[in-house]
Parts: C-alpha cells; sequence; structure tokens
C-alpha cells in the first residue's frame, strides 16, 4: 500500500513538471516581477508631476486649464490601486491603463504649453524637472515592453498543449497585454497637439 | 495560365516574406572593444587612448563604459536602439549593474547616454542630459566628434569616481580563492585525475552505474559551481560518469596504445605525460576569464542590466 502511494506521489510529480506546472509558475511570477517594475516608473513619474506643475506655475499662471488637467489627471492615477490582482481582471487593467494614458496626454499638453515661455523653458530646474520627466517615461517605455514580453511568454505557456490542461487544472487565466488601440493612441498623443498648436 | 498567376502570387508572397527582412532593424554591432565604431569617424590612434581610459576606470572602480558609434538607427528610436545595445552587451558588472553606454547615431545626429541600474544614482537622468548638452553637443557641432567623445567620457569618469561603488572583484578578491577556482576547474588535469580516483573508487564500492552516474553528478557540481551555467555543468557531468563507466576499457585501450606508442616512438615522452602538459597549458578557463579585465582584445560585458535610464540629445 505505501509503495503504491510512493508510485503514485512520483507519477504525479513527474507528470506536473511534464505539464508545465513549474514552467507556469516561473512565467506567472516573471510577469508580476515585470509588471511591478512598470507600476514602479509609473509611481516615479507620478511623484514628479507636482514639482513640475508647481514649476510650471510660477512662470505660466494664466495656462490654469492645462496645470488643472495635469493635477487631475495625477490624482485619478493615484486613486487607482495597482496590486497584482490587476493582472487576473482585464476590466481593472483597462482602468490602469486608461488613467495612465491620461495623464501621459496631459503631461505633453503640458510640455507643448510650457514651448510659448522661454524664461521657463531656460529655467535650470524647469529644465532638469523635464529630463527627469524624459528620462522617466523611457523607463516606462523599457518595462512596458518586458511586461508584454513576459506576458507573452506566459500566455503561450498556458495556451499550448499539454500545458493548457494543467492552466486549466488550476484555473491559470491568460494575462492581459498592453493593447495596440491603446499603445497607438498613448505614442501618437503628444504628435497629435504639436500639430494644433 | 491559372496555375502560371498563381504560381506568380506565390512566388510574390514569398519575397515579401524576404522584404520584412529587409526592413528589420539595425543589427547591435559585436562588442570588440570598449569603443565601437562602426562608421570609421575615430583613428584607431582615438580608439586606442579612450580604451584604455576606460579600461583604467574599470581597473580602479570596476565599472564597465563603452561607446558605440553607427550611422543610424532608422527604423527605430535612438532610445530603442540603445537599449538593445545594452542588453545585447551586458556591460557592467553583474548585479551592481554599473555600465554605461555612449551611442552615437551620427547621421541621425542623435546621441544618448545609456545608464545601468547601479549608476541611476549618480549618473542621474538630469547629469546625463547635462554632460550631453554642455560637454558634448558643442563639440559635436563644430564636427569634432573625438572630442565631444573624450570630454564626455572625462565627465562620466568623473561621476563614476565620485560614487561609491563596491571595489572591483577580479583583482582583490581573486588572488584569495584563485587555488580553489583552480581546483574547481574542470580543465585542470589534477581535477580530472583527482575525478578518475573519485571515480574509481566508487564504482568499486557502489557497482559501475551508481558508481559513474555519482561521479558524473561530483563533476557537474564542480562545473556549475566554477563556470556558473546549469547547461554546461549537465554536459559535463554527462560526460565524466559516461567516462567513469567505461573507465576500464577506455585505460586497457590507453594503456594498449601507450604501449604501441612507446614501441614506434621509443626515446621520447609517454602519451599520457605529455597529454597532461598540454592540457594545463592550453589556456584554461578561468586563465581566458581572469583576463578579460587585463586585456582589452577580449572585453567582454560583465552581464550589468539597464532599465532605460540616461538621456538623450541631438545637434
Amino acid at each position: 500500500m505505501r509503495k503504491f502511494f510512493t508510485v503514485l506521489a512520483t507519477l504525479a510529480t513527474l507528470s506536473l513538471t511534464n505539464c508545465g506546472y513549474n514552467a507556469i509558475q516561473t512565467n506567472d511570477e516573471q510577469v508580476k516581477a515585470n509588471w511591478s517594475e512598470v507600476v514602479n516608473q509609473y509611481q516615479r513619474r507620478a511623484d514628479l508631476v507636482p514639482n513640475l506643475v508647481n514649476s510650471v506655475k510660477g512662470f505660466a499662471q494664466q495656462e490654469k486649464d492645462v496645470l488643472i488637467g495635469v493635477t487631475n489627471a495625477r490624482s485619478k492615477v493615484g486613486s487607482i490601486q495597482a496590486t497584482p490582482e490587476v493582472l487576473n481582471d482585464p476590466a481593472a487593467f483597462q482602468r490602469f491603463q486608461q488613467a495612465q494614458g491620461e495623464l501621459t496626454g496631459a503631461l505633453s499638453r503640458l510640455l507643448v504649453v510650457t514651448e510659448n515661455y522661454p524664461t521657463l523653458k531656460s529655467d535650470a530646474l524647469f529644465r532638469d524637472l523635464t529630463s527627469q520627466l524624459e528620462g522617466t517615461e523611457n523607463r516606462i517605455t523599457v518595462a512596458r515592453n518586458r511586461y508584454i514580453k513576459s506576458v507573452q511568454d506566459y500566455n503561450v505557456g498556458i495556451r499550448t498543449f499539454p500545458n493548457n490542461l494543467t492552466a486549466m487544472v488550476f484555473g491559470y487565466k491568460p494575462k492581459p497585454n498592453f493593447t495596440v488601440d491603446n499603445e497607438k493612441e498613448i505614442s501618437s498623443a503628444p504628435k497629435v497637439d504639436f500639430g494644433t498648436k | 495560365m491559372r496555375v502560371m498567376s498563381a504560381a506568380r502570387a506565390f512566388v510574390l508572397a514569398f519575397l515579401l516574406c524576404w522584404a520584412q527582412v529587409a526592413f528589420a532593424d539595425v543589427a547591435v554591432p559585436p562588442l570588440t572593444g570598449r569603443v565601437v565604431d562602426t562608421t570609421g569617424t575615430l583613428s584607431s590612434s582615438d580608439i586606442g587612448t579612450q580604451s584604455q581610459r576606460l579600461q583604467d576606470l574599470q581597473r580602479r572602480k570596476g565599472s564597465q563604459i563603452a561607446v558605440l558609434i553607427v550611422p543610424t538607427t532608422a527604423p527605430e528610436t535612438i532610445e530603442q536602439f540603445s537599449i538593445r545595445a545594452a542588453e545585447t552587451w551586458k556591460i557592467g558588472r553583474k548585479k551592481i549593474d554599473d555600465g554605461a553606454l555612449l551611442v552615437v547615431a551620427k547621421n541621425d545626429h542623435k546621441l544618448r547616454i545609456e545608464v545601468g541600474y547601479g549608476l541611476e544614482g549618480a549618473l542621474t537622468d538630469v547629469t546625463a542630459r547635462r554632460i550631453i548638452d554642455e560637454t558634448i553637443v558643442p563639440r559635436f557641432k563644430s564636427n569634432d566628434f573625438s572630442g565631444g567623445i573624450a570630454a564626455g567620457i572625462t565627465r562620466m569618469i568623473g561621476v563614476i569616481d565620485g560614487e561609491p561603488l563596491p571595489v572591483p572583484a577580479p583583482e582583490v578578491s581573486h588572488e584569495s580563492n584563485d587555488a580553489l577556482l583552480m581546483f574547481l576547474n574542470p580543465l585542470n588535469p589534477f581535477t580530472l585525475f583527482f575525478l578518475f580516483a573519485v571515480g574509481a573508487i566508487s564504482r568499486s564500492l557502489l557497482g559501475r552505474l551508481i558508481g559513474s552516474v555519482l561521479t558524473g553528478g561530483l563533476m557537474g557540481w564542480f562545473a556549475w559551481y566554477s563556470l556558473g551555467s546549469i547547461g554546461v555543468a549537465a554536459i559535463a557531468g554527462a560526460i565524466v560518469s559516461a567516462l567513469t563507466f567505461f573507465a576500464d576499457s577506455l585505460i586497457a585501450a590507453n594503456q594498449s596504445f601507450q604501449r604501441d606508442y612507446q614501441r614506434s616512438h621509443r626515446g621520447r615522452g609517454g602519451w599520457s605525460s605529455s597529454s597532461s602538459s598540454s592540457w594545463g597549458g592550453g589556456g584554461g578557463w578561468s586563465s581566458g576569464s581572469s583576463s578579460s579585465s587585463d586585456s582589452d582584445s577580449s572585453f567582454s560585458g560583465g552581464g550589468g542590466s539597464f532599465g532605460g535610464g540616461g538621456a538623450s540629445g541631438s545637434w
């Protein structure tokens, strides 16, 4: 009897390993880590916003609408909880993505407006803040790309045979990715603004 | 007729597959040295001087800086290209991530300083932008490329010198565990003899199969410990266990070969002595990797990672 259980346990272990249970775990953790990096860099950007708004305020008080737009988008971003659970809820993911996209748009409008204020543009503090913002936006892009790649690995992993059976049994669902539509909207927003100005 | 047009369409579709390849991104050039210039802008003496300075920096602080000059990064932006280059080259020490990469796209009139995670505190986005705007761009504008790169490197080195980084490992701690590393080197003849001895003992005690597997596992652990690569370790372990498994027949073959050899080459050294000396002197793994910090011809990235920090500029 005992021997039977030993054989059964060995078989179960082997078949779980073979059916990609461990690979699913590895990929899942990778996705979570990359998602944390995305959130981390978005947080860094959100932390920059108050300083940026203050430095612009000193020179361009009359651009109230734009400044209020940035502040509102910032507070909206702050109100969304970006825990790893977001990854299992496509609707929450969509909300997060939309809020961040709005902040991206508002910030680029702010930067466009500042083009009209030469004294602001030559202000050392403002220049430092914009280079920090640029660096952070680039980090966000890198973090998003890495997240996209890890989600791809994860999703391919749980949709191919025989791992899909394991994933079905343990309830692992495909994770949401940054969609093409939204990608386009975010990346083209600054250009549209430059055109209308 | 129908068939012809179908065939033509097929050929066209097939060619389109190749067109996709033709529009692919610019490939990252191989890391041939600390300064890689695919445009021929810098003279070889410039490259030598700057490489020497960067090499000194690595010896002093452990941090790696590399310079890459390409004609263009199109269709990618310089940010996309430079993070790809940084991910490919992996400059900077592993886990310390103290690498920095200066990328210049000459015909695009764009440049970027890509900063590894470990240097983001010292070489911040602001500092990187100041180095670009205040030091490099004015010189590039007057077509002084070597001067701009030299001055930019000077400022980057200055920033890194002010940063308390962990001391460079190769020179300081390498000496103390050199003996251990050398012993664990799977190509070390002494280790091989040791393994064969272990293999013989375990084989006679535990039987042929278990003994050889055990020895192979030991070898795999050695290789994994000293080389850090599971793949290589597995291969080394498999080879050793196979060797142990067939050891007696091998030894018998070797002995008969040696007898034949000595019979035909009387007066010269036997097989075993010459083979051990050639293995020892043949430049094993450890010498190759430890000299990477000394001679620039074998410069390689230390495994540092990047997260998109740094700044871009244009002239």
